[in-house]
């Protein structure tokens, strides 16, 4: 029998559903999120210049590069998305051809870059290196190609 | 027949509170854009009138562990700068501009940062970020050293 033919005082309650479809909308937004930026992002301290003039991330198509730092003053490698590539000669070419499907299959990507602040300039180069030689064996070199360094700006 | 949603409720907010928390956005993550660096050389017609400008390069070593051991120093018969502030002034003032008089440098004079092989990333970024403070548009790195 339904409540409101009961006898006595009227029951006040609180219709959960609408709240309970939006929480659930909320905690799948937030575990996806967290996901894509875990993919996207290896946790590393990066660079934090003084008065820093830089850009905010745009929307532009992009692959990220992350240098991943190890424990000493070396590196274990470079990973873009869920590819991790190995620092060593084979390692860059790896991710030179990498990066030369993404720049065939959208030529307009720009790639961004990320290193520990305490990473050594060898380790770093290598990366920006592969971007050039990707961007050259696509042909991509004379558009729009370009490396976007990601520091930590909190101004 | 009634469910009881409270225990549900109780786990799903505990749910959210934590994905909330640990959900990291990078809020402070910006960028320098650089160009590739061949792309100017490719791009550039070749004028028989019109001389080459010399890069201005600009060499970076870290010194030891933390943000304030390095050194600077510029190619050429320039004063040295002590530090990152004084490479930025230094790159300001000698730059041909309607503020500045005895201005060397146009804005898009090329600038070549070499940083060592052992320069921490950290250091280089700071002698990037000096050039790129002192609006030069033709900015790049070179092979470490």
């Amino acid at each position: 029998m339904s409540a409101i033919y009961k006898r006595g005082n009227a029951e006040v309650r609180a219709n959960l559903t609408p709240m309970i479809d939006v929480t659930f909308l909320l905690i799948v937004f937030f575990v996806l999120v967290s996901q894509i930026v875990e993919v996207e992002n290896v946790d590393m301290n990066l660079p934090e210049p003084v008065d820093a003039l830089t850009q905010p991330v745009g929307e532009d198509q992009r692959a990220v590069i992350n240098v991943v730092p190890d424990q000493s003053d070396r590196i274990e490698g470079y990973r873009v998305g869920t590819n991790q590539f190995p620092y060593g000669v084979e390692g860059v070419e790896a991710l030179t051809e990498h990066l030369t499907t993404m720049f065939r299959m959208n030529p307009d990507m720009v790639v961004n870059l990320r290193a520990d602040r305490r990473t050594h300039y060898q380790w770093v180069e290598p990366a920006m290196q592969a971007v050039v030689n990707a961007a050259r064996r696509t042909g991509v070199v004379d558009m729009s190609a370009r490396i976007n360094l990601v520091v930590i700006n909190e101004d | 027949m009634q469910f009881n949603l409270t225990a549900m409720i109780d786990v799903v907010f505990l749910l959210l509170i934590y994905f909330m928390v640990a959900t990291d956005f990078k809020v402070g993550e910006e960028i320098y854009r650089m160009d590739l660096p061949d792309r100017s050389q490719s791009n550039q017609q070749s004028d028989p009138f019109d001389l080459d400008d010399e890069p201005l390069r600009i060499s970076v070593a870290s010194s030891g562990f933390g943000i304030l051991r390095y050194r600077l120093s510029i190619e050429g018969p320039y004063p040295q700068p002590d530090d990152f502030e004084k490479l930025y002034n230094f790159l300001q003032e000698r730059q041909i501009n309607e503020f500045t008089s005895g201005g060397l440098f146009d804005i898009d004079h090329p600038i070549i940062i070499q940083p060592t092989r052992t320069t921490r990333w950290e250091h280089a970024i700071e002698t990037f970020n000096a050039a790129v403070r002192a609006r030069y548009t033709n900015v790049i790195f070179a092979p470490p050293q």
